[in-house]
């Protein structure tokens, strides 16, 4: 049985509803990343799963008992917000002491903890500071340490990298990493950086307008997204429409050429895409696979590689490729579409 | 090009500095010479030492502080709860504040005579407790400290209202959130975050609220009697009446010296709560 399951949640304000009928589940020890544009119900979930607010109906249920009203100070569980939200009136020992002073622990304990947690997020010495006189980062870090020192059974975490210039952001992911799996916690994370989130997480879960459209492992979603939000979401720029032909594993375009991408039984027509950097670039009639005749339309120059808009009887394609020659704004060409990099969705 | 202009700006603040030195300045440095010297016109502390061997001035100087301390305190209690309300959970808080404005529209002349009204031996308050059986006949309410306190607390509550209020709005709902997540009940959140955090807030009140009980006078010459005279009505009676300028701004700087005294006392109290401050 999961850890955590939320069983049909619908949650909003007034009349607003952002969540509806939510289905989620976590297994213990994963770290599960909530991935969405802004608006789309990630925040609102783990606010909801800390106690933040309560759902207008549904269930929450942690560890095999219902949480769904259990009050937020009463559910141990970490939450490391964007903001960083350190108490700016308590040095950095104390605010990391202060989940364990409301426990009523020893102050003898809390003293050691406390310095032990410090040294694991590499701020030994720091103790004595007041947030205002430390920089973003090792803020980042009181906050991961006064979320981790409680010993949560579970860390939320909102979006903690937002705020960080884009080095730290890849440093402070692999920090999170590395502690989630030292001391093996479990962990909800969101972000709209689809990067961040594929580097860090077991799964993902990609919200849209309030649903999860897909959970899997990041390479699954990376290299078969289920919708086209998804595909869009994890790179694919271009879509095609194909229908079935009567040969398995060819299928029709919409101008009756054929195209050869992997077999699958069911529907009569599929919809499919494929990734700006899976498409090679040949000049005007060479021989390819899975040709297509096209113009191009916008020709980009970016050092390694080349971006090109080409123009098709079948739509735009957006290219890339790292193809020596490079073509210019006119050029007539055929594209070469990779049949094994044709996703249907 | 622009450092060789000659900054014209101090021109700005010319005409109220002028005023400032001709109705303030001059007038509060003459009253403080005035306080220093003796009848021969030479140096002295005379006058100091001849008001405070004054049971009289004893009885008025402290009636003063206390009744100002137990006004800053009464608006502390009552505009806490009220400032955080308007600040965290009002819906409609431009009509609330307003509301709590509302006394400082109308004059304290007007105020104190709706008081005289309302706690008189015939007024509205005295009616129900005898009605209800609290007291067997009305009991004097008016012309003393109680009235005064009641007074003053209308008076400067919104001044409270208003400090705390700026410095809450300031106070991050997430940092609630975080205190409660880790593990803090309501009232652990209020007394760990919400009140360290609002002290510059009932600083800042207490300081406005202290000096404007310590120095009003219109309230205290209404709704107070003969025999519970302030340093404000004091100064009145002493210069207007009694005729005796010298002893009248000997109060005066006496007055102004507690203000500055009890503020920083404050500041320093407030210092030790909340060290980041």
């Amino acid at each position: 049985m999961a850890l955590l399951e939320l069983q049909n949640i619908t949650a909003g304000y007034d009349k607003n509803v952002i969540l509806k009928d939510l289905d989620f589940q976590v297994e213990e020890g994963e770290l599960v990343s909530l991935l969405g544009s802004s608006g789309c119900g990630k925040t609102t979930t783990l606010r909801l799963i800390a106690g933040f607010s309560t759902p207008m109906s549904g269930k929450f249920m942690f560890g095999g008992k219902d949480y769904t009203q259990v009050p937020l100070n009463k559910r141990n569980f970490g939450f490391v917000f964007q903001s960083y939200a350190l108490f700016p009136h308590m040095t950095v020992f104390d605010n990391v002491a202060f989940g364990l002073k409301m426990r009523k622990v020893s102050p003898d304990q809390i003293k050691k903890e406390v310095m032990e947690m410090l040294e694991t997020v590499d701020l030994g010495g720091f103790e004595n500071r007041f947030p205002k006189e430390m920089s973003g980062g090792q803020r980042q870090r009181v906050a991961l340490a006064r979320a981790l020192v409680i010993k949560p059974d579970l860390l939320l975490l909102d979006e903690p990298l937002s705020n960080l210039d884009a080095k730290l952001r890849v440093k402070m992911r692999v920090e999170i990493r590395r502690l989630q799996q030292k001391f093996g916690f479990t962990a909800i994370y969101v972000t709209h950086d689809q990067e961040e989130c594929f580097a860090i997480s077991d799964k993902v879960a990609i919200m849209n307008h309030g649903v999860i459209e897909q959970m899997d492992s990041p390479s699954v979603i990376y290299n078969h997204p289920k919708t086209e939000f998804i595909a869009r979401f994890v790179g694919f720029e271009n879509f095609m429409d194909l229908k079935r032909s009567e040969t398995s594993g060819t299928y029709l375009l919409p101008d009756n050429s054929r195209i050869q991408a992997e077999a699958r039984e069911g529907a009569e027509s599929f919809k499919a895409c494929i990734r700006p950097e899976d498409i090679m670039i040949v000049p005007e009639g060479s021989s390819a696979v899975n040709p297509l005749a096209g113009q191009i339309t916008v020709s980009t120059f970016l050092g390694k590689r080349s971006q090109y808009n080409v123009r098709t009887a079948i739509g735009e394609f957006e290219v890339s490729t790292d193809q020596e020659s490079v073509y210019k704004t006119g050029d007539k060409v055929t594209l070469s579409l990779t049949p094994g990099k044709i996703i249907l969705l | 090009m622009l450092e060789k202009k000659t900054n014209i700006y101090w021109l700005f603040i010319l005409p109220g500095c002028i005023f400032l030195t001709f109705f303030m300045l001059i007038p509060l440095f003459s009253l403080l010479f005035k306080s220093f010297v003796d009848e021969e016109g030479s140096f002295s502390l005379v006058n100091y030492f001849t008001l405070m061997e004054s049971t009289y001035f004893k009885q008025v100087f402290w009636r003063s502080i206390r009744l100002s301390l137990i006004s800053t305190a009464a608006c502390a209690v009552l505009g806490f709860p009220t400032a955080y309300y308007i600040s965290k959970y009002s819906k409609n808080k431009g009509m609330l504040m307003a509301l709590a404005v509302f006394p400082m529209f109308t004059s304290p002349v007007i105020r104190s005579f709706s008081w005289m009204v309302l706690l008189g031996k015939k007024g509205i308050v005295n009616e129900i407790l005898v009605s209800f059986g609290v007291v067997a006949k009305p009991i004097s309410l008016l012309y003393n400290e109680f009235s005064m306190v009641v007074g003053f607390i209308q008076l400067f509550l919104p001044l409270m209202i208003l400090s705390l209020i700026g410095i809450m709005d300031n106070i991050s709902e997430d940092l609630n959130l975080a205190a409660g997540s880790l593990g803090a009940s309501r009232l652990g959140v209020f007394r760990h975050v919400v009140l360290p955090l609002s002290i510059p807030g009932l600083v800042t009140g207490s300081v406005l609220v202290f000096t404007g009980c310590l120095t009003a006078y219109t309230t205290p010459q209404l709704l107070g009697g003969t025999d519970t005279r302030v340093l404000a009505t004091m100064i009145y009676q002493q210069a207007m009446s009694l005729g005796d300028w010298t002893q009248a701004s000997v109060v005066a700087v006496v007055m102004i010296a507690v203000t500055i005294v009890v503020s920083s006392v404050i500041n320093s109290i407030s210092r030790k709560l909340n060290p980041t401050l």
